[in-house]
């Protein structure tokens, strides 16, 4: 741990996350696993939604108990300054000088009536690099417009293929783009870090979260701009409908299913020799990709009959033997349980400082290079002391004073 | 013009679809130099298209243009003996690889850590693949379907009850694990002056089992025993938050404070039932989503989807329409952010391609040049930057180890 500090990658980087919910908050995140210091700016005047979502660690509510708050942030240290009041700004002020980088997720222009606005921090740190990431950007007719993390989707055309084939869109039940944006934004905010480095230069970084998650729809946008063609709901089906089958089939079980994705003709004889070579599959429509995925809605049935009588992870073997890309469907319960994730250590366990043990996800990229021990989502001002009189230097009367008006608080 | 932030960073790319090539675009669009070793027959996904008029045409694939702006290719055979003095000067050349090949594929290349270090001291190695390249499914062959739903994503929020657990209508899996590896790869390469030499293994599943899914639930599953599964709704427990139809497609349908449910009111003309005390919150009104959620569809099947966006947009309520993809293309919102963008390339003529993911003021971004042919900066790279005389480059060729651009592409 103290040797990560110095070590790792993005040792010496100083983070001030403003992120709030979970995008803003898996930004500082990201960094905080390659060994920034990140600390989160929060308040008990308004306690972040997250902090109060069930389940709680030890069944017993609590702003520092949600686990899942403790597993988005983690990562994240915490002080509490009421940003309401003067002298409040004037100490983020003074922690913005000391750090590289500030993060935010709040719409466009919260950050400048509250006085923390890019010209005024660039005044106070010429070189910081601002990161700032609303839905759909700094500017443009949609500037303002509100979502959620779960509905910024609709936005971006990505929602509009989601949902069983021929069928309505199916609404994702969470926001998938938050973590996606997260990270992606410790990446905009590693490129500007680059960009300051060999330049002295800092800036303020304009992300929309829409723009970045339209990455992810280049496939169907793609069709649109050289064929004009609108893409629905994809169902499982692969984006390009360059292959089948291609698709998740029922097995032995409530609810369990196996995920079946045949892109070449070896894959498919590897298949239909995995079948023992029954007549519907080598009758010879389906020996091209072409036959395939003409006749896939048939295909698909057919093999569904098949799957049906196994054990997804007996299947899920023996369809890897014979060289056929095949996995169990997992649940939210078999992620803890399942053998690939324990060996890799995707989930681990750790002591809350409030003393109770819980589990999060841990540093999921396996890197060589030294980085700081994953401990839980921060307890609401954790690191007041450390950044209050060790970084900015405020005396203990003095510190003391601030606690008990209110303004760190 | 300033310059790009990445123009230092010299980058080579091998492997092929979606992950490794989404990795190596989001570095080249803030200008990393990439250099992609194709196969002889190219990137797979140069047969996936979309082609123009659903012609295949290996040199027409729009997804492979999406991501591989900005890059230049080079048609090399690295399992041939003979492209392996190219491919050490290459590696000696590079300070990022980024490949998106299974373990035991890697070490046929001689794609080790160990080996790659040995030719370059300060390599960063970033290893992308489905699975991970450690633990017991490593070896396991996997497209992006079968990692995307080892994470549980499908099952827990994605589908029907009953029904199969749904992608998200992409390569979602190898979408993040391509961009988690560009963050992590970058994040490598700031401290490579005090970390030297890194290897990097990144699971596209697990970045999405622990991130998304596991970030929501793993804790009160490994406390409590107990987990949830997909509903086909957006959100079970408050309403109104799902996706319902209107007159002309559908709209995400959000009000779940006590002001956005006043909101909503306001932009449905007040009607009676609305003012119930029993639907004066989120929860309740959950609970009896199978009354209100009819009554509020009798009025969104009465008006078009961007009608009530906007109506409910400037009433305070975060109510947005499902964009069709054409409908998110040509709002006017991306076209005053200049976000996409038109190139020439030699076969398909010009195309409006998706830009940059986001904005730096002090420094460009985004794709500035086509997709490469294949091959067509095989000369080029392999007697600049490998050092192969031009006589040794023609031989590679007529060996059948390396080629350069074969006039109209393979049909």
């Amino acid at each position: 741990m103290s040797d990560a500090a110095t070590t790792a990658p993005l040792a010496g980087v100083r983070v001030a996350n403003f992120g709030w919910v979970w995008a803003g908050p898996v930004a500082g995140q990201t960094l905080a696993f390659m060994g920034a210091d990140v600390v989160k700016i929060e308040s008990r005047t308004r306690i972040d939604l997250t902090r109060t979502l069930p389940p709680f660690g030890g069944g017993e509510p609590g702003p520092d108990r949600s686990l899942s708050n403790h597993a988005c942030w983690a990562g994240n240290g915490s002080i509490t300054l009421n940003l309401k009041k003067p002298e409040a700004i004037e100490l983020a002020l003074q922690l913005v000088a000391e750090c590289d980088v500030v993060i935010e997720n709040f719409g466009p222009g919260v950050m400048t009536n509250m006085g923390l606005g890019y010209d005024v921090l660039r005044k106070t740190r010429p070189d910081l690099v601002m990161f700032s990431m609303p839905a759909a950007g700094l500017y443009g007719p949609l500037r303002d417009v509100r979502t959620y993390g779960l509905s910024l989707t609709s936005i971006t055309g990505l929602d509009s293929l989601v949902g069983y084939r021929g069928g309505p869109p199916v609404p994702v039940e969470n926001a998938f783009s938050d973590p996606y944006n997260g990270i992606m934004g410790a990446f905009a905010v590693l490129t500007a870090l680059f960009h300051r480095d060999r330049t002295g230069e800092g800036q303020h970084i304009d992300y929309s979260q829409a723009e970045a998650v339209m990455q992810m729809v280049a496939p169907a946008y793609m069709d649109y701009a050289l064929n004009g063609r609108v893409a629905g709901p994809m169902g499982n089906a692969h984006p390009l409908g360059a292959a089948a089958p291609h698709g998740v089939f029922p097995c032995k079980g409530d609810d369990r299913w196996i995920s079946i994705a045949v892109l070449t003709d070896d894959e498919w004889s590897a298949l239909v020799g995995a079948m023992e070579g029954p007549s519907w599959a080598t009758e010879g429509k389906y020996d091209t990709t072409a036959g395939r995925v003409a006749a896939a809605d048939e295909l698909h049935a057919s093999l569904a009959e098949w799957t049906a009588g196994f054990d997804d992870r007996e299947l899920a073997e023996r369809l890897q033997s014979a060289g056929v890309a095949a996995a169990p469907v997992l649940n939210v319960g078999d992620l803890l349980e399942d053998p690939h994730y324990r060996a890799r250590n995707t989930f681990i366990e750790v002591r809350h400082p409030l003393g109770f043990d819980e589990t999060i996800y841990g540093k999921y990229v396996k890197t060589t290079a030294p980085t700081p021990d994953t401990r839980p989502g921060p307890v609401m001002g954790q690191d007041n002391e450390r950044v209050f009189k060790d970084l900015l230097g405020i005396a203990g009367e003095h510190f003391d004073n601030l606690v008990k008006d209110e303004i760190i608080y | 013009m300033a310059s790009a932030a990445l123009e230092s960073i010299k980058v080579l790319e091998l492997g092929g679809m979606v992950s490794a090539p989404f990795c190596g675009k989001l570095l080249g669009d803030f200008g990393a130099e990439i250099v992609k070793i194709e196969p002889l027959d190219g990137d797979v996904s140069r047969g996936w298209g979309p082609f123009p008029g659903g012609q295949p045409h290996s040199e027409k694939s729009g997804l492979f243009f999406a991501l591989n702006t900005n890059k230049r290719s080079v048609a090399l055979d690295a399992d041939d003996e003979r492209a392996a003095p190219a491919m050490d000067a290459l590696i000696g050349w590079a300070d990022v690889i980024v490949h998106n090949f299974l373990p035991g594929r890697a070490e046929a290349l001689g794609l080790t850590f160990d080996r790659l270090r040995a030719a370059n001291p300060d390599i960063v190695v970033v290893a992308i693949t489905p699975f991970g390249s450690s633990g017991p499914y490593a070896a396991w062959k996997g497209y992006d379907l079968n990692a995307f739903h080892l994470t549980a994503t499908g099952s827990r929020y994605c589908g029907h009850a009953g029904k199969p657990p749904l992608e998200h209508g992409t390569f979602a899996a190898d979408f993040y694990g391509g961009m988690t590896a560009a963050t992590w790869g970058l994040g490598a390469l700031y401290g490579r002056s005090r970390c030297g030499a890194q290897s990097l293994d990144v699971s596209c599943a697990e970045a999405i089992a622990a991130t998304f899914v596991g970030g929501q639930n793993i804790g009160g599953c490994a406390q409590d025993g107990r987990f949830e599964k997909r509903t086909g709704v957006g959100m079970p427990l408050g309403a109104p938050a799902t996706i319902l139809p209107c007159k002309d497609g559908h709209v995400w349908m959000l009000a779940l404070e006590p002001g956005q449910w006043n909101g909503l009111a306001r932009a449905m003309g007040e009607p009676d039932w609305m003012q119930l005390e029993m639907f004066q919150d989120m929860f309740t009104r959950a609970q009896n989503s199978d009354a209100i959620y009819p009554l509020i569809e009798e009025w969104t099947m009465q008006h078009g989807k961007f009608e009530i966006m906007e109506k409910c947009q400037a009433e305070g309520v975060p109510v947005t329409a499902v964009f069709t993809v054409a409908e998110a293309a040509e709002h006017p919102h991306l076209e005053a952010r200049d976000f996409l963008v038109e190139l020439e390339h030699a076969e398909l003529g010009t195309v409006r391609t998706l830009g940059a993911p986001f904005k730096f003021p002090s420094c460009p971004g985004g794709p500035t040049r086509p997709a490469p042919l294949l091959g067509e900066h095989s000369a080029e790279v392999l007697t600049s930057i490998a050092g192969l005389s031009a006589a040794e480059y023609e031989e590679l060729c007529s060996q059948g180890v390396a080629r350069g651009v074969r006039q109209g592409g393979t049909q």
